[in-house]
């Protein structure tokens, strides 16, 4: 995966854009790789309402729900790493017109899926669609984007998929007020994916190919012509040192793998970033986001007011990104980081307790879907933006491809962990005890931030590799050539 | 002639460019190191007395065939390959392999494996 390199610093002549016909050509380009980003937040998150209808329809269980749910979840895993291989190889633009038609295939199969069986390979094919956009299309809009915007470009990522989410527990409403009635409402609800798929795979056809993959291949000529498109004639020209110094770094990143674990603090940085994508999802965000129509179903309302209820986690979700993406540029990481858990485990907490005290019915339901929204804030507004920018901070050159890639996979490793457990937990436990289990999970979770996890903001990626360094072997700090 | 040395970025790393400098010095020979760390060796611990080159891992390329490859590369000069040795694990091994194992059984020329003082 190459899409974190060069994020965090600013390379020369890098002075604001002249307005013209590029800059209209750049927004066709962002706003055309974007349905891949709304296509996995969609994906993700019409199980969420299309769940209580499909579970009655398909006879599912427990256990089976939890397995239609994750499923998806273990195809992105598949597609993520495959999705980082397949654009390094054929291009990033090749690699999202396939995502698209495997988005538009998977989302077919899964409408018109007779059965549990087929239902849980389908979203397996629809997953690795998933996981294939989650690396490629944040790769190629940095890739495409000038670099004063480039770094904003890992956190509005963020903001497509919870917008994404957002819009399928919408429609998902919508769709069961329409024609609540039907058995085979919830088919509905997931064929609407068909159409951004369709929008994605039309504009990629028109859409040029990243000039740094070009660069990479050196088709220098070839990444020209495509960065006069989206740049001044001027600017493209003096860009294309940066494209092909960019270029190099990607393959330099490359560099570092498995064998490197044998040097203990590698190792011990290894295990770090590791630890901070299991934390991203140990808090259960997820567990929300693909069952919170049922857990507000749970807590007293009917389905259709649990539906337009679960629209608040949506809307919460972006709006919460909006103030990430603000605070990330204000506030330290580490701090922004346990402030956030604070707010998650406290408010699982109090739907824990919430859920053990109120009696079913509508007062109840009210305080658990408050509580929900107030998971959600702290979770998208701070957890899940700084996650990823440490993420993407915390390897050196060498090493970030390997420690990016395998901390991605962890991240949806833990991500299907969580989504096939839930329903198992909450009928065997109760849906009190379940969240206490996540109090408990977030409380470790913090203990290993606050113990372990360095500050990366405000630092170069060479004086944060020296003090990494030096914290985590036993030898005295290198001194600086 | 050459003296080759594989710079780990650990204890016996040190040990192994120490004992390959001083051979390179005896034999009053140049110093081809492969640095297997993943940053650039320190400019104090570069020798200056002796005739020095350093190459840099490639992208996508394993550790051990990136010294392998690079004895290959300089075959002609090549008189001496020196490596860093420590106790590992059996999982450890297992695990990771052993770069010292791999280096020992595949170089072509004498091996001389030391051990941190």
């Amino acid at each position: 995966m190459a899409q974190m390199t060069s994020e965090t610093h600013d390379p020369p002549g890098a002075e604001a854009d002249a307005p013209g016909p590029h800059r209209r050509r750049l927004r066709m380009v962002t706003v055309i790789a974007t349905f891949g980003g709304l296509l996995f937040g969609y994906d993700t998150g019409v199980i969420n309402g299309a769940l209580p209808y499909m579970a009655e329809d398909l006879g599912l269980t427990a256990f089976t729900e939890g397995l239609v749910t994750s499923s998806l979840l273990l195809g992105a895993a598949l597609g993520a790493m495959l999705g980082g291989r397949l654009s390094d190889r054929r291009g990033r633009r090749k690699n999202i017109l396939m995502l698209a038609v495997l988005f538009f295939v998977g989302a077919l199969a899964c409408t018109f899926a007779p059965n549990t069986a087929i239902m849980v390979v389908a979203r397996f094919v629809l997953g690795i669609a998933v996981g294939g956009a989650s690396v490629t299309v944040p790769t190629y809009l940095a890739e495409v984007s000038p670099a004063e915007r480039r770094g904003r470009i890992v956190t509005q990522n963020e903001l497509m998929i919870v917008s994404g989410q957002l819009l399928a527990f919408t429609f998902n409403a919508g769709i069961a007020a329409v024609a609540g009635d039907a058995a085979d409402v919830w088919r509905w609800m997931l064929v609407v994916a068909t159409l951004p798929a369709v929008a994605l795979w039309l504009g990629m056809l028109v859409m040029p190919e990243s000039p740094r993959w070009l660069a990479s291949k050196d088709r220098f000529a070839d990444a020209l012509t495509v960065l006069k498109q989206v740049r001044t004639a001027q600017r493209a020209e003096t860009e294309m040192g940066e494209v092909k110094q960019l270029a190099m770094e990607d393959k330099q990143s490359q560099t570092g793998g498995w064998s490197d674990l044998a040097t203990p603090w590698i190792r011990k940085l290894v295990l770090i970033g590791v630890g901070i994508a299991v934390i991203q999802q140990i808090t259960g965000v997820n567990s929300i986001m693909y069952y919170g129509t049922q857990i507000l179903t749970d807590a007293g309302f009917d389905t259709n007011s649990a539906l337009a209820a679960n629209i608040a986690n949506g809307v919460i979700s972006v709006l919460a990104t909006f103030v990430g993406i603000y605070l990330l540029g204000k506030v330290n990481r580490r701090p922004m980081l346990l402030i956030g858990q604070l707010g998650t485990t406290s408010a699982l907490l109090l739907i824990g307790v919430f859920s053990l005290v109120l009696p079913e019915g509508e007062p109840r339901a009210y305080v658990i879907l408050s509580l929900t929204v107030t998971f959600l804030a702290f979770q998208q507004g701070s957890i899940s933006p700084v996650t990823w920018l440490m993420l993407s901070e915390i390897f050196p050159l060498k090493l970030r491809g390997f420690g990016f890639g395998l901390a991605g996979l962890t991240l949806w490793l833990t991500n299907f962990l969580v989504g096939l457990t839930f329903p198992i937990m909450v009928a065997a436990l109760s849906i009190s005890t379940t969240f206490f289990v996540f109090v408990g999970l977030g409380v470790l979770a913090i203990a290993f931030v606050a113990k372990f996890v360095p500050e990366t903001r405000g630092r170069s990626l060479e004086v944060l590799e020296q003090e990494l360094h030096a914290r985590f072997s036993n030898r005295p700090e290198r001194t600086m050539a | 002639m050459t003296v080759a040395v594989a710079v780990t970025d650990s204890a016996e790393g040190i040990a192994a460019l120490a004992s390959a400098h001083a051979e390179a010095r005896l034999r009053g020979s140049g110093l081809l190191i492969a640095n297997l760390r993943l940053h650039p060796l320190d400019d104090a611990e570069i020798p200056r007395d002796v005739e020095t080159r350093i190459v840099e891992r490639e992208p996508g390329a394993e550790v051990g065939d990136h010294v392998l490859r690079l004895l290959d590369d300089h075959r002609d000069e090549v008189e001496l390959l020196v490596i860093g040795m420590k106790r590992r694990s059996p999982v450890g091994k297992l695990i990771l392999g052993s770069l010292t194992q791999e280096l020992l059984l595949g170089a072509d020329v004498p091996v001389l494996a030391v051990k941190t003082p």
